[in-house]
Parts: C-alpha cells; structure tokens; sequence
C-alpha cells in the first residue's frame, strides 16, 4: 500500500498537471471564441519532443533540468492529495517551502548554461517574480502555522476538518485574502506572465530547450501548477478527505486562475513586484498580527 | 605538560620556524607549514570529549593564567585547525606568484595560532592576551596586498581597538568587582552582582565580540576587510576568525552571565534578548539586500557573511535547546560554505589575472567545472537547499523561532530568497552565460585548489544528509551550558514540534533524479553545441555582446537602492574625518623650527613656575 503511494503520488500530479495544462489551452480558446486543440494536446506533444532530436548546451543544462523536475516530483510526496500523502513523516511546511526552491534553481541553472541572454533575462524575471509573491506568501504560511500551532501540513488539513476552511475562519480571513491575491503570479498566469513571455524574450528559460529537454521542461512546468493549486487547496480550502473532492476544488481554483489569465494583460517585472509589495503583503501583515494577537 | 600547552607551543613555535625556514627555501617552508596544520588537526582531534582546566603561567602580577577545553572550546577549535589546513593547502598554488611570502605564511599560522589561543582561554587576561595578538596579526593580512587594502585594514584595526578597549573595560571592572579573571570563578559571583552590573557586562563584551562578528550596527569595517584580503585568508577570515565574535557571545551570555539570568535580564520589552533578537533580525535583513547591489565577486561573498551571521545571532540569542543547536550548526554550516566560496572565487581571480568584477566575468563553466561544481554547492549550502548543512541549521532556527515570535522567522525566511537572488547573480555571471573572448584560454583549477574545495563540498553535503555527526557534538556543548538534551539520531532530529529526516529526504531526491535521468535517456539522442551556435532571431549571434549580466536585478534595485543607506558606515566615517581634522589641527604646533620648541619648553617652566608660586600645590 505505502509503496504504491510513493509511484502513485507522482505520477498522479503529472498527469493532472498536463491535464490542466491542456484544459487551459481548450478554455482560453472557447472565451476568446476559438475552437482550440484537443485537451490531449499537450500528453502528445510530449510524446512527440521525446522523439526528436535536440540541441545540448553541456552538463549542468542537463542536470539541471534534471534537477528541477525531481525536485518538484518529490514535493507531491509531501503534500496531501485528499489523504494521500506518503512523506508527511519527514517534514513539514519548512521542508516543502525549501523543496520548492530546487524547481526554479535546477531550472535557472540548466537554462543560465545554455548561453542566451533570453534566458538570462526570463531568470532573472522568475527570480525577482519570487521575491515579489514570496513575502506576502510567507507571511500567509506563518500565520497558519501559528494559528495552528503546528508546522505539519497534515496537521493542517486534519484540523481544518474540525474548524471548517481556513480561510473562512475568523483569524485566517485575511490571510486568505492575500493568498488568492497573489495566487496568479505563484502560478505565474497573466498578468504576471513575465518569466515567458513569448512575445517579449522569446519564452525567456525555455528559449534553448528542444527535443527531450522541452518535454521536461513543460512537465516541469505542469507540476510547478499541480503544486501551486494543491498548496492552496490544502492550506485554505481545507484540503479533502477524499481525492475526488480534493480534484474538484483544484478544478475550480484552476478556472478562476484561467479567468485571470483570460482577461488581464501582462504587467512589467516592476509593476509586478510593486503590486505584489503592497495590498497583498499589507493584507497578509495585518492577518500574521491578528493572529498573533488574537492567538495568544 | 598537558595537551593544550603542547598544542599552543606546537602552533606558536611553528609560526616562528616557518619564518625562519621561508629564509632557506620555500619549497622547504610550504611543506612545513601543511605538515604543521595538520599535526595540528591531529592533536585537537585526539582531545575529544575532554574538559580539563590547566594553570600554566602565575608569573603575571600573581593573576593564574589558565587554558581549559570543554566540549564547546573543542568544536571551535577544531574548525580553525581544519580551515586552517585547508586554507594553507589551498595558497600553495594561490601565493606562487606574490611577493613576501614566508611573510604570509608565518601571519596566516599566526592568526590560527591565536585564535586557538582565544577559544582554549580559561581566563579572560589570556583571552584578551591572544585576542589582541589575532587582531593585530589580521591586520597585516588585510593590507597585505596594499593600496586599497591598506585603507580597508585601517577601518577593521580602528574598529576592532574600539572593540577591544570596551573588553579590556569590562575586564578591568569584571577583577576589580570579583578579584578572579577564571571564567569558572567569575561566573559564581556573577550570580550574586547586581542587575546593573550584569548589563554593562553584557553590552561592554557585546561590542567587543559584535566588531569581531560583524553584526549591525558594527558591521561597516567587514566589506572591504573581505574583499581586500588575499583569497585564502579570506577564506579564515570570513569562515573562522568572525566566528571568535559568535563565541565570545556564548561565552559572556551563557557561561558568565548564564543561562536563567540572561533569558530575564533588562526591562519587560527592552530586555537584552530581545535587542540582541532584533540586532540580529537587521543584520539578515539589509545585507542581504546590500549583497545584491555587489558588482564584485569577493564584497557579495562578505556581505552575505554580515548577513549569515545575522542568523548564528538569532539560534544563539533566543535561547532554546533547539535554537541554540541552531545557532551552533549553522555556525559550522557557515565556515564550511562560505570557506569553500571564497576559495572557489580565489580560483577564479587566480586563474583570471585578478578579475573579481562580476560583470567581466562569465561562461567559466567550460574552463573550470570543478570551481562550477564546488561554487554551486556552496551556493545551495548558503541558500539552505534541502540535503546540504545549511538546510538543517536554518530548519532548527526557523523551527525555534516560529511559534515564540513568527516576525522574526519571517524576516530570516525572507532572507532566504535574497540569499537566492545573489547566489544565482554569483554563479550565474561567473560561470554561466556567454564565456567572453578575453578569457578563452583561462586553466582548469590546480590541484592545491581542488583539493580543498573537493573535502569542503563533500562536508556540506555530509552533513546535510547525516546531520547527527555534528548535532552529537553540539548537543554536548548544549547541555553542557544548561539546555535540555536533544533527541538527536544519526540523519535527524526529533524535536517537540515535528521531525526532521534526511535520509528519507535523500532516498526521495535520489530516485527522483534516477527516475528524470532515465526517462531524459529514453528520449531521442542529443547532440552538443557550441555556445554561438544559439538562437538570436535569426541574426548572428554577436560575439562577447550576447549576455545578460551587467545589472541582472535592475527592476528591483531601483527600487530598494534609495533605502539602502549604510547610516552607520557614513556616521563612523564621519567620526573618522573629525578626528583627522582635530589631530590636523593638533599637528600644527609641530612647525619644525627648533626655535619654537625652546619657546614651547620655557612657557611651560614659567607657568609650572606661575602655578607653584600662586598655589604651591606641590
């Protein structure tokens, strides 16, 4: 049983992760009255790029492609999907936000050695984009794991059952607020959209990889959202006992991801961080403190 | 004679021999000197686990001069041996090509020598004894290569006499008060002073031992000092010899002072923990974000210092079991990374001819991996990335901390993604991007160089997997000055409020990346390219023109640049212009006209003569 979690786990995120990597091309397409491509569309891509031949840049662009796709398989070792969760024992919350940081630096190493001042630029982007959602992100964590008195994500979960969704509990409202107002950019949607951008610096990080390396890079990219929705489900919306319910709440924080990205257009970097430095993170300040005074 | 005498004879004999052997040959004279470290390292080693107190000198005014070892004395030192081994081995190829070298090399052995001196100190005479001889002996090293680095080694002598003169007060008032200097005897009268005293203890040594470990606000003198001194020495410098500030802070807080009577000594809220929580906060937090304005290589390495220390202050300060294994590890964490940093960018210049400037620099990764290799290790020990040491020494800080007071886990969290952002610049703009025409023919690292950088990498991630190596040692020190036990296993610990395992950890990213690795080969075959051969819309790539590293985080630092104002560094340079302008002054009445002298000389016999006749006072 405890084996087959350790495979399932996994391979379960990527599959949801392409899935919705395929749903978003099928939903952008219908509101802006397209037909679109199958939502399979992305699986055979990937099957195609394994099959072709493709440019390498030297050792460290291909560990740390590498690198980064592990890194962010084994975080869905840690998060619970409905109750799955088959490495909860070894760590925490603490654990996950520094397993989280593999995923973007295995990426910005891997596309830093391939030479091309696009990529540089895209990492450079994805770095600063980080530090923008990161310090409201963090003040969020902190205050759940206070309010909670613990820093087990389990933990969390299994409590929310008893007290109802976090977010809609009393000392958590605003630091619900300011995790669904910085939730666009940790999936990196429009209008935070710059580490891509295609128009701009040609899919910045992705600008070198071809072949096997892109379809890494896109299941990369699939889980980095498979991650970023578990992670809000599980901390606000009170995780799920049962893994179909836990889908269908990421379902919904999927759309209203899309719905953003469908409408807004792309912010620069600076507008980006700006935006990010001041509602969300005032908010999540004034949440941390209230849970700080009311907690105590 | 005991095994600490004969350790510091050994040290101090072999910085003279060393000198004396330099004059003979300097083939001769490096041999000895790697030999000497590490008969060095071996003797610490075999002192293990012992405590013992020795008197060896009486001679001084009747005051005992005492050496003692205990658990937390033995960690210290055997870092600065190590480092110290590591940093000789490591100039061997690094100084081939300086001037003075046998001259370098006895100041390099000297600095370890007195540093042991310090943390096998069982009195505070000896200890400020061997603390002047470090700071002296570091100084030389400093302005070793001259120019600028005379200036920065002028700011880090001042501020360490300002530090030094405040110690040599609390020692005064420390004998007159308690009429002993033994660490041991001080700290059962210290039980019976009063409150008062106790606080002008603690802010007394606090500013000695805060020049030393460079925290906010004594930092300023650090910057330069770090990026002047030759690359080896920055490697002690910024591993070990700060660190003497970290144990000073232990040892006047929790051996002196001791352990109940800090947690509540000062006010309700301004109490002294909490101001040393808070000094410790700032020291993270602006650094970090200083670091990320460097353009040179060395001065982003030493503001990360600033800013890791800020971390040591907050696991030492705050006081738990947990936090101070924290405190200690990351301590041991920092010496390890930050040596081998500073060693992988010593390569670099080495190799290079000199160049620091991150923004010349680039594509090394070709010419040097190994230096790649040990630098991007170092990086992800220094970031905290799960499986290196500084992930399990931030992991205990953080834990500590986040329930007592979330603001302060918040501020050294957040630390962390500045520590990314100038660790990727560092990486990126040497090693990574378009390898310039200028540095094409650059060698592959020499083996003096590898060598340390091979046992330091494979420490960090040592211990990262088995953090229990260390945390055993550590956990001694801890209860030796009043905590709880740790439950500690071999890859982990078990604390009240979660558990950490990092062989589990480690089995996961293994068969992780064995699994991406395989499906990558599945995959269909892929070729290598040069770096021209590369997408640019069609055009040419244009040569040495098609990189990205001159202001890599601009967007961000227009915005924080106008609000990293280093007050205190304009406010101690001020101080430093109004002395030169009243000594200026002073220096006027030197005319060099022996005339004037005589006149000097007879207006003071007349009016010493005026005074006698007026008041006869003697």
């Amino acid at each position: 049983m405890h084996i087959i979690e350790f495979i399932f786990s996994p391979l379960l995120a990527l599959l949801i992760g392409v899935f919705f990597l395929g749903l978003a091309r099928k939903v952008m397409a219908r509101i802006q009255w397209r037909y679109g491509p199958p939502v399979m569309q992305p699986l055979i891509d990937i099957i195609r790029l394994l099959s072709q031949k493709s440019a390498s840049h030297g050792v460290a662009f291909n560990i740390g492609l590498v690198m980064s796709l592990a890194g962010s398989l084994v975080i869905t070792l840690f998060l619970p999907f409905g109750k799955i969760a088959p490495m909860s024992n070894s760590g925490g919350m603490l654990v996950i936000l520094y397993l989280m940081l593999i995923g973007p630096l295995g990426m910005a190493i891997s596309s830093g050695e391939s030479a091309n001042p696009n990529a540089s630029i895209g990492i450079s982007r994805k770095l600063l984009l980080a530090m923008g959602y990161e310090l409201p992100f963090l003040l969020v964590v902190l205050a759940l794991m206070k309010a909670y008195n613990t820093t087990s994500i389990t933990e969390i979960v299994s409590l929310q059952r008893d007290t109802g969704w976090s977010m809609f509990t009393f000392p958590l409202v605003l630091s619900g607020i300011a995790y669904l107002l910085i939730l666009p950019a940790m999936l990196g949607v429009r209008p935070f959209e710059v580490v891509n951008a295609p128009q701009e610096i040609s899919s910045g990080p992705l600008v070198e990889y071809g072949g096997p390396y892109l379809a890494l890079a896109t299941l990369q990219h699939a889980l980095a959202l498979f991650i970023g929705i578990s992670l809000f489900v599980n901390l606000m919306w009170g995780g799920a006992a049962n893994p179909v319910i836990f889908f269908l709440k990421m379902l919904v924080v999927f759309f209203l991801g899309i719905f953003v990205n469908a409408v807004f257009p792309r912010l620069r970097i600076d507008q980006a961080i700006r935006y990010l430095w001041r509602w969300p993170s005032l908010i999540a300040f004034a949440g941390l403190i209230l849970v700080c005074v009311t907690g105590s | 004679m005991t095994g600490m005498e004969i350790l510091l004879l050994v040290a101090f004999g072999g910085v003279m021999l060393t000198y004396i052997l330099g004059r003979i040959s300097s083939s001769l004279r490096n041999t000895f000197a790697v030999v000497l470290s590490l008969v060095l390292v071996v003797i610490i080693a075999l002192m293990y686990d012992k405590t013992g107190e020795t008197i060896f000198y009486r001679g001084f005014f009747g005051i005992p001069m005492v050496l003692r070892i205990n658990s937390l004395s033995w960690i210290f030192a055997m870092t600065i041996s190590f480092i110290g081994c590591l940093s000789v081995i490591f100039s061997l190829d690094y100084m081939k090509v300086k001037e003075r070298t046998s001259f370098f090399y006895a100041m390099l052995l000297l600095v370890n020598s007195s540093m042991m001196g310090i943390v096998l100190a069982g009195d505070l005479l000896t200890l400020f004894i061997f603390w002047e001889i470090m700071s002296w002996s570091t100084f030389l090293l400093i302005s070793y290569n001259g120019g600028p680095a005379i200036a920065a080694g002028m700011k880090y002598i001042v501020m360490s006499f300002a530090g030094s003169m405040a110690m040599l007060a609390g020692i005064i008032s420390i004998f007159t008060a308690f009429g002993t200097l033994q660490i041991s005897e001080i700290a059962a009268g210290m039980s019976s002073a009063s409150s008062g005293f106790k606080i002008f203890i603690v802010i007394v040594f606090g500013i000695a031992f805060g020049v030393k470990n460079a925290i906010w606000p004594f930092h300023a003198w650090l910057p330069q000092a770090h990026a002047e001194a030759p690359s080896p020495f920055s490697a002690v410098l910024s591993g070990v010899l700060i660190k003497m500030g970290v144990f000073g802070f232990i040892l006047t807080m929790y051996v002196v002072v001791g352990l109940g009577t800090y947690m509540s000594l000062g006010g309700a809220i301004f109490s002294v923990r909490s101001i040393l929580l808070v000094m410790g906060a700032i020291t993270i937090l602006v650094p970090t974000f200083v670091a990320l304005l460097q353009d040179d290589a060395k001065k982003l390495l030493a503001w990360s210092t600033i800013a890791q220390a800020g971390y040591i202050m907050l696991g030492i300060a705050y006081g738990t079991s947990l936090s101070m294994a924290g405190g200690v590890l990351h301590f041991l964490s920092h010496v390890v990374f930050k040596s081998l940093l500073f060693m992988t960018v010593g390569a670099v210049e080495f190799r290079t001819g000199g160049i620091r400037d991150l923004n010349s620099l680039g594509g090394l990764i070709k010419k040097m991996p190994f230096a790649f290799t040990g630098t991007l290790i170092g990086v992800c020990g220094l970031i905290g990335v799960p499986l290196t040491n500084g992930f399990v020494s931030k992991w205990l800080i953080y834990k500590s901390l986040i329930f007592g007071s979330p603001l302060l886990t918040f501020v050294a969290l957040f630390g962390t993604w500045g520590t990314v952002l100038y660790s990727y610049k560092l990486i990126h703009n040497i090693f990574l991007g378009q390898l310039p025409e200028k540095l094409k023919d650059v060698e592959n690292t020499p083996l003096s160089m590898k060598l340390p950088m091979i046992i330091l990498s494979f420490t960090v991630l040592l211990f990262g997997i088995l953090p229990g190596l260390p945390l055993r040692v550590i956990n001694k020190i801890v209860v030796s000055l009043g905590f709880d036990s740790l439950n500690i296993s071999l890859w982990g610990i078990v604390s009240e409020s979660g558990m950490l395992n990092m062989i589990n950890l480690f089995a996961a990213i293994l068969a992780g990346l064995i699994a991406v690795w395989l499906f990558l080969r599945i995959g269909a075959r892929t070729i290598p390219v040069k770096q021209d051969d590369n997408y640019a819309a069609g055009a040419a790539v244009p040569r040495d023109r098609y990189n990205y590293t001159v202001k890599f985080y601009d967007p961000l630092l227009r915005m924080i640049s106008p609000y990293l104002r280093d007050i205190f560094d304009t406010f101690y340079m001020k101080i430093a212009d109004l002395t030169g302008y009243l000594s200026n002054g002073i220096r006027k009445i030197y005319t060099g006209y022996v005339g004037n002298y005589v006149m000097y000389i007879v207006l003071f016999i007349s009016l010493m003569i005026f005074v006698q006749m007026k008041w006869s006072p003697w």
